[in-house]
C-alpha cells in the first residue's frame, strides 16, 4: 500500500514536470548563433518590474519589436517590483540563469556596474557609431561613468510639485502661480489650511512623503554633494557628504519648520499615501514624480484642477536642477555574442521616437528620443495633459551636470535617512543628529561595501 | 422554550461576528466596483455609485489571471496530499512506537519550524537551480512536501487516540501501516481535514517562493499575479483589489467544500467508542 | 518532555514466534519517518548549516564567501541599536498577537460549535481570514488605515495614522496578523472541540457562572493538546511574521515594526549583506528553540491527554 502511495506521488510529480515540458523545452531552444553564412533566431529574456498599467504598456512595446523582425524573439517577464527584481537577478548570478537584458533602478546603477556583469552600451555605440545625440543628455548623464554609457536610459522620471488649482483660487491664491521656494510653500501653506468646526483639518496646505529620492534632489538643487569623490563618480564614494557640508542641514531645518507648523500633513514614507491624500483632497500640495501624473489626474476625474510646478528650491539663491528617477536597461554578459547583439538591437528599438512615443503618452515618463516630440501622439498628449510641460521644462531646465550620486548602497543608505528623518519629525532627534546618525549608518556600509567588493 | 430563545440570541451572535469578520472582504469588495475617483475621496465611502466593471476588466487584460488560478490549484492540490501522507506518516511513527533516537528526531523536525523561511530560500533556489527544477511545477511544490506543522499536529492527535485500538489491531493481524491506513486515518478525518485546508491555503497564498523559482508568465501562481498589479510608480486600487477579490473565491470555494466533508463529516465520540 | 513523548505507548511484547514481524516492526518507524527527514534534510537542513556557516564569514554584494572572521557578526549585531531594536519589537509582537488570537480564536470556536440551524454561514465567515493571504489582507487593511481615504478613521471620527504613528504601527500591524490568525485558530481548535462530548457542552442553558466554571475546568482541559499547538504555531509564526510587515510599514515608522524577520531580510536582500543577515537568522533561531523548549516544558504540566 505504501508502495502504492509513493508510486503515485511520483507519478503525479513526473506528469506534473510533464506538463510544464513546454517550458522548459523553451530554454534549450536559445540557439547558439553561428557567426557566418546563416542568421539563426536569436531568443532573449528581459527582466523588468514593471506591474500594473505600465506592465500593458511594455508588453505592448516588445511584441511591437517581435513583430518589426524576424530573428530576435524577446520574452519579457515581471520579476516583482524593482527591489525583489534585483534580489532575484542577484541570486540568478550565482547559477547563470539570469535574462539578457536587465531593466534596474537608478540607485542599483553602481552595483550594477560594479557586479562586472554586464556589457556598457557603449561598447555597441563605438562600434556602430550609433548618434547618441537624439537622446536627452540630462538622461544620458546619469547613467554614464568614466564617459562610458553604461545602460540605456528608459524611464525616468523627475520630481515634481502638484498642486490644487482650485484650493489655490479658494485660498485667494493665484493659481498660476505655484511655490518656487519652500519659504514660499511654507507662507501658501498656511493660507491653504482648512479645518472642520471640531478643529479637525481637512485640508493640509502640503505634504512631502519621507522619501529619500526628494532629500537627494534639495541637495542637488543646492547644488551640493550627497557623497565625496566627485559624488561617487570620479571613483567609489568612501563617506556621505550630506551632513556636513550643510545641504542636509538646512534641508531638515525647513523640512522640521514646516511640519512643525501645523499646515503640513505628514503621510509617511509611502509616495502613494501621500498621493491618495492629495487626490482626496486633503492635502493642497504636495512632492511626486512625473510618472505619477496620469494617474493623479485620473484619480481625481473632475474634483479639482490639478497643476504643476518645479521642485521648490530649498533657498532662493539655489541653482542646481533636478536628476532623474526610474529605471534603465541593462545588457547582461551572458558570454554570447549573439545574444548581447540583440538585446542591443532590442535597446535601439525601446529608446526609438515611435515607440518612445506611445511610451510617454500612456505613462508618465519622458521620452527618452528628443525626435519623439515632434510626434503627434505626443503633441496630443501634451495638448491633453498641459500638465506635463513642467516636467520637460524641468528637465530641459536643467543641466546635465545636475546628476544624483552613485553608491553601491544606495538602498541602506535612502532606509538610514528616512528612518532619522521620520525620528526627527516626531521630535525624537535634532535634524544634525538625524543627518549625523544616517550619515553613521551609510558610511559604514559603504566601509564594508568597498572591503567586499574590490 | 429557553432553549429556542438562547438558540437565536446564539445564531445572531454568531452572524454578527461573522460579519465582523469579514467586513473587510466585503469592503474591499465593494471597492472593486469603484471608479478611480470614487476611491480617491474624501470622507471614504461605503458603496460604489453603481456597478463598474472596469477594474475587473483590467485585471484579466493585465495578467493571464485563470493560468495562474490552475497553477496555484495544481500545485496547491499535489503539496497537501503530500503533506497529508508524509505528516500521517511522521506523526504515526512518534504516537505509536518506541524507538531509539525517537526523541532526538522528533525535536529535530520540530526544530524545522524555526528556521526563519528568508534565510534558507536562496540556498532552496540554488539547489533548484541546480537540479534544472527551475520554471516547472516540480521545483514549486518539492520542498514542500512535508511540512513539522503537519507532523505536529497529527501526532498532538494521534496522541488522543487509546493505544488498545492500535494492541487490537495487531492481535487481528493488521500491519502497522494497514493501522494507519484503514483505523487511524479514517478516524482522524476532522484533523486531516483541517491540516489539509491549511496546507492548500497556504500553499495558494505563497508568494516569495514561486516569485522566486519562476519567471515563465505561464508558470506562475496567484499571489505574484496580485502584485503584477502593482506597479512601481503608479497605484490602482480598483485594479488590485479586484485581482485579490478573483484569487479569493476560489479559496473560499475549497474552505466550503472542505469544511463540509471532512470537518463536519464526523460526529463527536466515535474515538470514545 | 519525554514523558509526553513515550506517552503510554509501550513497547508491545511480542513472543520469540514473531521476531521476523518484530524486526520489521522495529524498523517500521524510521522508514515512515524517512520521506520527511530526506525532504527537511535538503531543504531545511542543508540551507541551515549553510547559514551557520555563512554567519562566521565575511560575504560580498553576491552572497559568496570571502574569508572566515569568527564571531565578529555576531559582535557586530549584538553592538548594534537597531539590532537590539528588533529583538525588543519582536518581542512586544509575538506578546500581543498570540495571546488574543488563541482567546478569539477559542471564543469563536465556542460559539460555533452549536447544533443550530444556519450556523454553517457562520463558520464560513470566520474561517474566512485563512482564504485570504498576507499580502492581500495587508493591501486591504492598508486601505483601511489610510489615514485621509481609509475607513478606519471615516467610522471612528479620528484622524490617527495607524501606520505612520510610531505610537499605533505596532498595533495596527500586530492587529491584521491577529485577523489573519482568528481563522485558522478558529477552524482547528473546532476540530478539537469535536472531541469533547455532546453532553458536557449542552448540559446547562446559558447559565454565566456555571459556564464559566464548565469552560476552565472541563472544556478547556480537554482541549488542552489543541490549545497547546495553538499557542505553539502562534508563536512560531508571530516570529515569521514577514508579509504584513512588509507591505504595510516596511519596518518603519523609525523601525517600530522591525521585527527581527524582516530585519533578516532587509539585511540579506537590500543591503546585500548576507554574513550579518545570517547571524541574525541564527540567532533568531535560537530565541525560537528556547521559546519552544519553555513551551513544552510547561507542555508536562499542563497538557492533557486521554
Amino acid at each position: 500500500m505504501k508502495k502504492r502511495l509513493v508510486s503515485t506521488l511520483l507519478a503525479v510529480m513526473v506528469s506534473a514536470s510533464m506538463l510544464s515540458g513546454c517550458g522548459s523545452a523553451t530554454k534549450q531552444a536559445s540557439s547558439k548563433t553561428v557567426t557566418g553564412a546563416k542568421a539563426e533566431h536569436v531568443n532573449i529574456t528581459f527582466w523588468h518590474g514593471m506591474g500594473g498599467n505600465l506592465g500593458v504598456s511594455l508588453n505592448k512595446l516588445v511584441k511591437d519589436f517581435n513583430d518589426s523582425q524576424k530573428n530576435i524573439t524577446v520574452t519579457a517577464q515581471f520579476q516583482g517590483d524593482y527591489d525583489a527584481a534585483l534580489n532575484k537577478l542577484k541570486s540568478s548570478q550565482l547559477s547563470n540563469s539570469g535574462p539578457d537584458v536587465m531593466q534596474c533602478y537608478d540607485i542599483g546603477t553602481r552595483y550594477m556596474i560594479d557586479s562586472k556583469a554586464i556589457v556598457p552600451v557603449q561598447n555597441f555605440i563605438d562600434k556602430e557609431k550609433y548618434n547618441i545625440s537624439i537622446l536627452e543628455p540630462n538622461l544620458l548623464a546619469y547613467y554614464t561613468v568614466d564617459k562610458k554609457l553604461n545602460s540605456m536610459p528608459f524611464n525616468s522620471s523627475t520630481p515634481i510639485l502638484y498642486y490644487n488649482k482650485t484650493a489655490f483660487k479658494a485660498a485667494g491664491l493665484d493659481p498660476n502661480t505655484p511655490p518656487k521656494t519652500l519659504t514660499e510653500v511654507e507662507t501658501m501653506a498656511k493660507k491653504l489650511l482648512k479645518k472642520d468646526v471640531s478643529g479637525k483639518v481637512t485640508q493640509y496646505g502640503y505634504a512631502m512623503p519621507i522619501y529619500a529620492w526628494f532629500f537627494e534632489q534639495f541637495m542637488i538643487k543646492q547644488g551640493k554633494d550627497y557623497a565625496n569623490n566627485g559624488n561617487g563618480r570620479t571613483e567609489a564614494a568612501t563617506t556621505v557628504e550630506y551632513n556636513k557640508n550643510g545641504g542636509g542641514l538646512t534641508l531638515l531645518n525647513e523640512w522640521k519648520k514646516l511640519v512643525d507648523s501645523g499646515n503640513v500633513g505628514n503621510f509617511g514614507r509611502k509616495t502613494e499615501d501621500t498621493q491618495n491624500s492629495f487626490m482626496a483632497g486633503n492635502t493642497a500640495m504636495y512632492l511626486d514624480s512625473t510618472a505619477s501624473l496620469s494617474s493623479v489626474l485620473t484619480g481625481v476625474d473632475k474634483k479639482f484642477e490639478v497643476g504643476t510646478g518645479f521642485l521648490p528650491k530649498v533657498n532662493s539663491i539655489d541653482k542646481g536642477g533636478v536628476s532623474i528617477g526610474g529605471a534603465s536597461l541593462w545588457i547582461m554578459d551572458k558570454k554570447d555574442e549573439a545574444k548581447q547583439q540583440a538585446s542591443w538591437e532590442f535597446l535601439k528599438f525601446m529608446v526609438s521616437a515611435k515607440e518612445q512615443a506611445y511610451w510617454n503618452a500612456n505613462t508618465g515618463y519622458f521620452p527618452v528620443n528628443k525626435q519623439a516630440y515632434n510626434l503627434k501622439e505626443v503633441k496630443d498628449n501634451l495638448v491633453k495633459y498641459p500638465q506635463f510641460q513642467t516636467a520637460i521644462d524641468q528637465l530641459h531646465a536643467s543641466s546635465p551636470a545636475s546628476k544624483g550620486a552613485l553608491l553601491g548602497v544606495f538602498p541602506e543608505a535612502r532606509a538610514a535617512t528616512e528612518t532619522n528623518i521620520e525620528s526627527m519629525l516626531g521630535g525624537k532627534q535634532t535634524p544634525q543628529e538625524a543627518l549625523d546618525n544616517a550619515a553613521k549608518i551609510a558610511n559604514s556600509a559603504i566601509e564594508k561595501y568597498n572591503k567586499t567588493n574590490k | 422554550m429557553e432553549n429556542k430563545k438562547s438558540n437565536i440570541m446564539l445564531l445572531i451572535a454568531n452572524l454578527v461576528v461573522g460579519l465582523l469578520i469579514i467586513s473587510p472582504i466585503l469592503y474591499a469588495l465593494s471597492v472593486t466596483f469603484m471608479t478611480t475617483d470614487q476611491i480617491h475621496t474624501m470622507p471614504p465611502k461605503f458603496l460604489p455609485k453603481n456597478f463598474f466593471l472596469g477594474n475587473y476588466k483590467d485585471v484579466i487584460a493585465a495578467v493571464p489571471i485563470f493560468r495562474f488560478i490552475f497553477n496555484s490549484f495544481l500545485v496547491a492540490t499535489v503539496v497537501t496530499i503530500g503533506q497529508i501522507i508524509t505528516s500521517c506518516l511522521s506523526a504515526y511513527a512518534f504516537a505509536f512506537y518506541e524507538f531509539k533516537g525517537k526523541k532526538i528526531l522528533f525535536i529535530i523536525m520540530i526544530a524545522t519550524i524555526m528556521v526563519p523561511g528568508e534565510a534558507i530560500i536562496i540556498s532552496n533556489y540554488l539547489t533548484i537551480s541546480s537540479l534544472n527544477l527551475l520554471d516547472t511545477y516540480t521545483g514549486l511544490i518539492l520542498p514542500y512536501l512535508t511540512s513539522a506543522m503537519g507532523i505536529f499536529m497529527m501526532r498532538q492527535y494521534f496522541l488522543t487516540v487509546p493505544i488498545e485500538l492500535s494492541e487490537a489491531s495487531i492481535i487481528d493481524g493488521c500491519t502497522g501501516l494497514q493501522f494507519l491506513t484503514k483505523i487511524l486515518m479514517p478516524i482522524s478525518k476532522p484533523i486531516i481535514g483541517s491540516l489539509g485546508i491549511y496546507m492548500f491555503l497556504l500553499t495558494w497564498n505563497q508568494y516569495m517562493w514561486p516569485l522566486l523559482i519562476t519567471s515563465k508568465p505561464e508558470m506562475r501562481t496567484v499571489q505574484i499575479g496580485i502584485s503584477m498589479l502593482k506597479s512601481a510608480e503608479v497605484q490602482s486600487f480598483g485594479m488590485m483589489l479586484a485581482g485579490i477579490i478573483i484569487i479569493i473565491i476560489p479559496s473560499i470555494f475549497i474552505f466550503i467544500i472542505g469544511q463540509k466533508q471532512l470537518i463536519d463529516g464526523m460526529t463527536s465520540g466515535s474515538v470514545k467508542g | 518532555m519525554s514523558e509526553i513523548i513515550s506517552a503510554k505507548k509501550e513497547e508491545i511484547n511480542l513472543d520469540p514466534k514473531e521476531t521476523r514481524i518484530s524486526v520489521k516492526r522495529k524498523l517500521e518507524p524510521y522508514a515512515f519517518l524517512l520521506p520527511s527527514l530526506l525532504l527537511f534534510g535538503l531543504f531545511v537542513y542543508y540551507p541551515f548549516f549553510k547559514t551557520l556557516y555563512m554567519s562566521f564569514s565575511l560575504t560580498n554584494a553576491h552572497g559568496e564567501f570571502q574569508e572566515f572572521i569568527g564571531i565578529q557578526n555576531y559582535v557586530e549585531i549584538f553592538t548594534s541599536t537597531d539590532f537590539i531594536n528588533s529583538l525588543v519589537v519582536t518581542m512586544q509582537f509575538v506578546v500581543i498577537t498570540t495571546i488574543p488570537s488563541v482567546v478569539i480564536g477559542l471564543v469563536l470556536a465556542l460559539l460555533a460549535n452549536n447544533k443550530i440551524k444556519g450556523i454553517g454561514i457562520s463558520k464560513v465567515m470566520f474561517a474566512v481570514p485563512i482564504a485570504v493571504s498576507s499580502a492581500s489582507a495587508s493591501i486591504i487593511w492598508g486601505i483601511i488605515f489610510h489615514p485621509s481615504i481609509g475607513m478606519l478613521n471615516n467610522i471612528l471620527k479620528t484622524s490617527i495614522g495607524w501606520l505612520i504613528d510610531p505610537h499605533w504601527a505596532l498595533l495596527s500591524v500586530a492587529f491584521v496578523t491577529i485577523w489573519m490568525n482568528v481563522g485558522v485558530n478558529f477552524i482547528f481548535i473546532l476540530a478539537g472541540l469535536k472531541n469533547v462530548p455532546r453532553e458536557i457542552l449542552e448540559s446547562s442553558s446559558i447559565d454565566g457562572a456555571r459556564y464559566f466554571r464548565k469552560l476552565f475546568k472541563i472544556i478547556i482541559p480537554m482541549i488542552s493538546p489543541t490549545l497547546f499547538f495553538m499557542v505553539f504555531m502562534d508563536i512560531m509564526n508571530a516570529f515569521q511574521s514577514f508579509g504584513q510587515v512588509n507591505i504595510l510599514t516596511n519596518g518603519g515608522p523609525g523601525n517600530s515594526t522591525n521585527v527581527l524577520v524582516f530585519s533578516i531580510y532587509r539585511e540579506a536582500f537590500f543591503n546585500g549583506r548576507f554574513d550579518t543577515a545570517s547571524a541574525q537568522s541564527i540567532i533568531l533561531f535560537i530565541i525560537m528553540f528556547v521559546i519552544a523548549i519553555f513551551q513544552f516544558s510547561y507542555e508536562k504540566k499542563g497538557v492533557h491527554y486521554s
